[in-house]
C-alpha cells in the first residue's frame, strides 16, 4: 500500500506540473489539417482520469452526526485530500469484447486514512449480430430515467443525488439483450434479461444469499416517448415492479418520470424506544421530472422525488432523539453504550443519503456567462420537503485546459435541530476537485 | 421521307408531343420557370451523403481570442431519419456516443452509464454547433421547400421546417447549381430572427463518386466573435443494421469502426 501511495503522490505531481505546462495556444490562421490515422481502431484501448480532491468541512457538531462520529474527539472541522485513478479499458476479439473500469483512491484526512482498490465493472460481451449480446461478469445497469435519483433501479446501488453523474459499482450477472427496430409508431423494442445470483463473495451486500435473482427491462421508443417495463423477483430482495417514461416535449425541454412498486418492501425502523423493528409495507415511490433550456443557455433540472419506504419525520425524531440521550448520557456519565448503539442503527439506513420521504431536487447551469469562456457555474438545491431542510451548493467548472477539469463547490447545509440536513455531520463543506483525463 | 412523315397530321402530333415532353424532361437546371424545388433538395442530400455510410469529422471551436477546442467524431448514418455520433477525441469526451431517430436525441456517457435525452438547441461541444447540427438528417427530411428562386450561379431555397419540433424554423439555402451542393444557410428561428450561417467549403472527392465539401463553417450573431468548424475526413458507404440506432447499442458504437 506505501507503493500505491507513492505512485498517488508521482501522479499528483505530474498532475500539478502538467496543468502548468497545458496553457491552451493562441492560433490566429485557421487549421483544418485532420489526420485519421491517429484515430485508427484498435483491439485494445483503454482511457480514464486522475484526479485530486480537496475537500474542508465545517462539522456541525451538534448535529447527531456530528455527535456521533467525534463524541469522543469533539472538533470543529475537518481537511481531506482524496487521489483517485480511474482506469477503463477494452479488449476486441471477433465477437467478443471484454471491458473492465477500476477505480483506486487514497484518502488523507487528519483523522485517518483509507485505501481503496475497486473493480466497478468488468465483464466479458458475445455478439453474434448486433441485435444480441450476451454479457457475463460484473456490470453497472443505471436503469431509470431520473437525474438525481431512480426509484425503479431496482439492480443498481443509490446514486449520490449531490454527484449523480459518478460511475457506479456493479454487480456480478448473466445478462441478454435483444434489440428489435420496427417501422411505425414503435420504433424500437428491446429486452433486457439479467441472472443475479447472491452467494458468498458474490453480490452478497445486494440480499439475502444462495438465491438467484432475475431482472428484466423491456424498452419501448413508442411514438418518441422512451418507455421502460422494469420487474425484478427473486428471494434476495421481494417482487418489485417498475416503469419509467421519457420524452422531449420541445427542442428545449424534456419530461421523465418513474414509478415503482414494491408489494412488499421490509423496511427497519427504530420506536420511540431506541429499538429497530421490521416492518413490511407495499411502497409505491416515484419521480417526475424534467430538463428545459433557456434561450440565454441556462439548463435547470428539475426532479420531486417520493419515497414510499423512506422514514417519516417521526421515525428520523426517533434517531435524533437516540442520540441526543446519548450524548447527554456520555458528558454526564462518560458511558458511550447508547453511542455505539446509535452507530449500529445509522447504518441499517439512517445514516444514508435522502432517507426521507419526499424531496426536490434542483440543478440550474449556465454555461459560459457573460462571456467567461469555459466557465460553467451552477447551483443544486436538495430539499426535504418534510422537515424543511436543505443543502445549497453553488458550484464552478472550467474545462479551459483541454482534458483538464476544475471543480470549486460550496455546499450549506442546513435545517435546524432534527431535520435531516440540520443533523448531518457538515454545516457547510468547500470542494475543489482537479481532473484531468487520459 | 422526312416530308412524307409530316404530311401525317397525326405525326405532326405525336412529334410534337415527344418534343414537349423531351424539353420539359431534359430542362437545365437553369431555367427558373419550371424548377422543381422538391427534386433538388433531394438531390442536395442525396450528393452530401449516400444512403447509408459512415464518416469522419474534426469539429472546432475558435473562440474570439483564437483560442481552439477540438473534437473528432466517428458517425454513421442510415435512411433520412437514423444517425449515431462517437466521440473519439478528447480523452475528456472519449466514449460518449449521441443517438438520432427522427427529433429524438440521447447522450450516453460512459461514466454516467446509460442514455439521457437530450435536446436539438443543447450542444453537447459547446460552441456555435447545436446538437441538431452535429447529428443532422437528410435537409429534405426536415423541410419542405416553400420557394425555390435563381440568382447567377446558385439556386436559393426557402426551406420551412415540417414541425415544430426542429431546430429552426426556416433555412435560407444557397445550392450551387453545378455541383448541386449548399454554399450557405441560413437558420432562422419562428420570430425570423437568425440564430447563425453554416458555409459548406472546400469541395473533396471522397471516393466512390461522392464530391462534396469537406468544410462547413458555422457563426451565430448570438456568439459574437465566436467561430465552429467540421471537417470532413472520410465518408463510406457502409451497411448497417437498424438496431445499431437504439438505446441499447450507444455504448458499443466503437464497434462499428
Amino acid at each position: 500500500m506505501i507503493l500505491l501511495q507513492k505512485i498517488f503522490v508521482l501522479t499528483c505531481f505530474y498532475l500539478l506540473l502538467g496543468l502548468g505546462l497545458s496553457i491552451p495556444s493562441v492560433t490566429l490562421a485557421e487549421d483544418y489539417s485532420f489526420n485519421l490515422d491517429e484515430f485508427e481502431k484498435k483491439s485494445f484501448s483503454w482511457g480514464g482520469y486522475a484526479e485530486l480532491k480537496w475537500d474542508h468541512n465545517w462539522i456541525n457538531r451538534n448535529g447527531a452526526f456530528g455527535l456521533l462520529g467525534f463524541y469522543d474527539k469533539p472538533r470543529s472541522d475537518l481537511d481531506r485530500l482524496t487521489s483517485t485513478v480511474q482506469l477503463d479499458g477494452n479488449y476486441n476479439k471477433g465477437m467478443v469484447d471484454f471491458n473492465w473500469l477500476l477505480q483506486a483512491s487514497v484518502q488523507k484526512e487528519q483523522v485517518e486514512s483509507e485505501q481503496t482498490l475497486d473493480i466497478f465493472s468488468a465483464y466479458a460481451s458475445i455478439k453474434p449480430v448486433p441485435a444480441v449480446t450476451f454479457d457475463l461478469g460484473k456490470k453497472t445497469f443505471k436503469w431509470g430515467k431520473g437525474y438525481a435519483w431512480n426509484p425503479v433501479g431496482f439492480i443498481d446501488r443509490p446514486k449520490d443525488p449531490n454527484n449523480p453523474e459518478d460511475v457506479l459499482e456493479g454487480y456480478i450477472g448473466v445478462g441478454v439483450d435483444l434489440i428489435k427496430s420496427l417501422p411505425g409508431g414503435l420504433q424500437t423494442l428491446a429486452l433486457t434479461g439479467v441472472v443475479l445470483p447472491v452467494w458468498d463473495n458474490i453480490n452478497d451486500d445486494f440480499g439475502e444469499k444462495n438465491h438467484i435473482n432475475l431482472a428484466a427491462k423491456l424498452y419501448f421508443l413508442y411514438r418518441d416517448t422512451d418507455i421502460d417495463l422494469i420487474f425484478f423477483t427473486g428471494d434476495s430482495r421481494s417482487t418489485r415492479y417498475g416503469i419509467d417514461i421519457s420524452r422531449n416535449l420541445a427542442t428545449n425541454f424534456e419530461i421523465h418520470a418513474e414509478v415503482a412498486y414494491i408489494p412488499e418492501q421490509k423496511i427497519r425502523v427504530l420506536n420511540g424506544l431506541g429499538v429497530l423493528e421490521n416492518h413490511e409495507i407495499t411502497a409505491t415511490s416515484y419521480l417526475l421530472g424534467l430538463r428545459y433550456l433557456t434561450k440565454s443557455d441556462i439548463t435547470t433540472i428539475l426532479e420531486f422525488y417520493h419515497n414510499d419506504a423512506g422514514y417519516s419525520e417521526t421515525e428520523m425524531d426517533h434517531f435524533y432523539q437516540l442520540v441526543s440521550a446519548a450524548n447527554t448520557q456520555y458528558n454526564s456519565t462518560g458511558d458511550a453504550s447508547l453511542f455505539n448503539q446509535a452507530t449500529i442503527i445509522s447504518k441499517s439506513g439512517y445514516a444514508k443519503p435522502q432517507v426521507g420521504r419526499n424531496y426536490i431536487y434542483t440543478k440550474v447551469t449556465q454555461k459560459e456567462p457573460f462571456d467567461l469562456l469555459y466557465f460553467t457555474p451552477g447551483v443544486t438545491a436538495i430539499l426535504n420537503l418534510d422537515d424543511e431542510s436543505y443543502s445549497l451548493s453553488p458550484e464552478t467548472v472550467y474545462t479551459g485546459f483541454t482534458n483538464w477539469e476544475l471543480r470549486l463547490r460550496y455546499s450549506y447545509i442546513d435545517g435546524g435541530r432534527f431535520t435531516e440536513h440540520g443533523e448531518k455531520l457538515n454545516g457547510s463543506r468547500l470542494e475543489l476537485r482537479c481532473r484531468y483525463y487520459f | 421521307m422526312l416530308v412524307k412523315i409530316y404530311s401525317s397530321p397525326l405525326k405532326v402530333l405525336f412529334f410534337f408531343t415527344l418534343s414537349i415532353i423531351a424539353y420539359l424532361t431534359l430542362i437545365t437546371p437553369g431555367q427558373a420557370s419550371t424548377l422543381d424545388g422538391t427534386a433538388i433538395l433531394l438531390q442536395v442530400d442525396k450528393n452530401l451523403s449516400p444512403e447509408s455510410y459512415e464518416m469522419y469529422r474534426k469539429l472546432i471551436n475558435i473562440e474570439p481570442d483564437g483560442t481552439k477546442k477540438e473534437f473528432v467524431l466517428y458517425s454513421v448514418k442510415k435512411g433520412q431519419n437514423k444517425m449515431v455520433a462517437l466521440f473519439l477525441s478528447p480523452a475528456s469526451e472519449k466514449g460518449r456516443s449521441t443517438l438520432r431517430l427522427n427529433d429524438n436525441m440521447w447522450l450516453y456517457i460512459p461514466n454516467v452509464g446509460k442514455p439521457i435525452r437530450i435536446t436539438s438547441l443543447q450542444s453537447v461541444v459547446g460552441g456555435v454547433f447545436n446538437n441538431s447540427d452535429i447529428l443532422r438528417l437528410d435537409y429534405s427530411a426536415e423541410y419542405d421547400v416553400a420557394s425555390i428562386t435563381e440568382e447567377g450561379d446558385f439556386y436559393l431555397l426557402d426551406l420551412k421546417a415540417k414541425s415544430k419540433t426542429i431546430a429552426y424554423d426556416t433555412l435560407k439555402m444557397s445550392v450551387d447549381k453545378k455541383a448541386l451542393v449548399p454554399t450557405t444557410i441560413e437558420c432562422f428561428a419562428s420570430s425570423g430572427m437568425l440564430i447563425k450561417t453554416l458555409y459548406y467549403k472546400e469541395p473533396k472527392d471522397f471516393g466512390n463518386g461522392i464530391i462534396r465539401p469537406s468544410v462547413l463553417e458555422t457563426d451565430s450573431p448570438l456568439y459574437k466573435g465566436y467561430k465552429s468548424a467540421m471537417i470532413y475526413a472520410k465518408i463510406n458507404q457502409k451497411e448497417l443494421a437498424d438496431e445499431v440506432f437504439s438505446l441499447n447499442y450507444l455504448s458499443r458504437v466503437d464497434e462499428l469502426r
